[in-house]
């Protein structure tokens, strides 16, 4: 228990604590603590990327040997990670260390150009369809706040396209829809955003105080 | 849900699909004309304030997106490395993003060819380092030691493009350009601590977030999506990729917004007649 959990707590209190002092103390040892620390980040990091990766494959071939539904999609991500590795690690022939020269194309670049830019474009724009379709079924004038919201996020839509000045000539100002934009994003907008982001930043510092100082353990695993 | 309902339900989705995909393509195809626009003034300050540098300074430009957002960003990118350019200052490029440094290798090397600049001399990417904060505080210490190396391998320390530089308190201006809330993570660690101004790229739905730091003097100016980017481009005497794009944009707004419309007056007319609560 004293190895599992509170080796564990002394380390995160004492990282923790030296970590924001340093942040207040303008000595050259904490601008090399600073940087040791991005270091010791950056050697966990690939540890992570490790248990990562186990995590991954092991999920999908758990699916694919249980032939639950949908399972033939798991045999991509085995074909993907795989493929990219493999060119990733051969490198034109000069292994994963060496920098092929600069402007040639490698097999690990046509994977990048051709693979995985039209995937994340993909994924990304399809949600312009859902957003769409969503507007359209849920945004309804049912209330006095509901109209104001749906005023001022038809106002935002229309004063960010360039059609809205052609509509704002006719009404004698071609810049009125983006004025009016203006005034909703600086005012409005920027104190509901304040507030958020207040309230975000008094919960971050209380959950970080609860983590230093051990109360909230759920990082730990085992639920307690 | 009744059976009738889900049908319906599952026609109306369609219906949108093919509308929202027709506002996409079809003006892309035809080539639309584009409606005369003036730049908004949080363009205009970006644009100024990349302007007012005087030849030979670093601009630190922090390009923390991926092809996810490359429709978006990537013009405004393109159109802030042309002006760097074109005033002669010296773009430090870099990422904390992992899947970015392929899509920005592209952008510089697009440009370079273009303007015929050269890597290491006139512009550097250093590349990717894990670590988000920890990468832009330590680069308030030395820039040099957290990138050794440069994207190509090239060694940073003589590099010309970096001469006079050793932490990020020698740039003159930060950009971040962004698909996420890491811009808070360069005002935060970066800009405000060493006191260097920040201008700011991020996707339009990302926009209302940095109002607040807009509203304070730690954002000098914001590129607000796609309409930002054109508005840059615009105050560049171009028509690039976003201002091409403007014309998709004007009708699928104009889509969503007919639709809405559409929906309440439906909406409406039910709740008249007793059938909607």
């Amino acid at each position: 228990m004293w190895y599992k959990r509170t080796i564990p707590l002394i380390l995160v209190f004492a990282i923790g604590v030296a970590a924001f002092v340093q942040e207040f103390v303008p000595a050259p040892w904490a601008g090399r603590f600073r940087e040791n620390i991005t270091l010791w980040f950056q050697i966990i990091g690939s540890f992570a990327l490790f248990i990562g990766l186990y995590s991954l494959l092991h999920m999908h071939w758990t699916r694919i040997r249980r032939q639950t539904p949908g399972w033939a999609y798991s045999i991509f991500v085995f074909l993907a990670a795989g493929g990219m590795i493999a060119v990733g690690l051969y490198n034109e022939g000069k292994g994963p260390i060496i920098d092929v020269a600069q402007g040639t194309r490698t097999w690990l670049d046509r994977g990048y150009d051709y693979l995985i830019k039209p995937c994340t474009a993909t994924i990304y724009s399809s949600m312009a369809f859902f957003m769409a379709s969503a507007a359209f079924r849920t945004f309804r004038a049912r209330n006095t706040a509901a109209v104001l919201m749906l005023v001022a996020a038809l106002v935002v839509m229309f004063g960010r396209v360039p059609v809205s000045e052609v509509l704002g000539g006719w009404l004698g100002d071609p810049e009125m829809f983006s004025r009016i934009t203006d005034v909703l994003m600086k005012y409005p907008n920027l104190a509901a955003k304040r507030a958020i982001m207040m309230g975000i930043s008094l919960g971050a510092i209380a959950q970080s105080l609860r983590i230093l100082l051990g109360v909230e353990r759920s990082y730990m695993g085992g639920g307690d | 849900m009744p059976a009738n309902d889900t049908q319906g339900l599952i026609r109306t989705r369609r219906i949108i699909y093919l509308l929202v995909a027709a506002a996409i393509i079809v003006p892309y195809v035809i080539q639309m004309p584009i409606p005369s626009f003036h730049a908004q003034e949080e363009a205009h300050k970006v644009y100024d304030r990349v302007e007012s540098l005087p030849a030979g300074s670093r601009v630190l430009i922090a390009m923390e997106f991926d092809p996810n957002c490359e429709a978006e960003l990537r013009p405004m990118a393109e159109g802030i490395l042309r002006h760097c350019f074109a005033r002669k200052l010296v773009p430090i490029l870099v990422t904390t993003n992992y899947i970015a440094p392929a899509l920005i290798s592209d952008i510089c090397q697009k440009i370079a060819k273009e303007t015929g600049t050269v890597s290491g001399k006139d512009w550097v990417f250093l590349g990717y380092r894990p670590g988000m904060a920890n990468v832009v505080i330590t680069m308030g210490e030395s820039i040099q030691r957290t990138f050794e190396t440069d994207n190509f391998s090239q060694t940073t320390r003589d590099m010309p493009a970096l001469a006079g530089v050793n932490s990020l308190k020698d740039v003159s201006l930060i950009t971040v350009i962004s698909l996420g809330d890491t811009v808070n993570m360069w005002i935060q660690y970066g800009s405000d601590r060493l006191k260097v101004p920040l201008v700011a790229g991020v996707t339009a739905v990302m926009a209302p977030d940095l109002y607040p730091y807009l509203n304070t003097g730690q954002v000098k100016g914001i590129l607000a999506g796609l309409r930002g980017a054109a508005d840059y481009e615009l105050l560049l005497h171009r028509s690039d990729d976003a201002a091409k794009g403007m014309q998709v944009q004007s009708v699928a707004h104009g889509l969503l917004i007919a639709l809405i419309i559409g929906a309440n007056v439906r909406f409406l007319f039910r709740r008249a007649q007793g059938k909607e609560a």
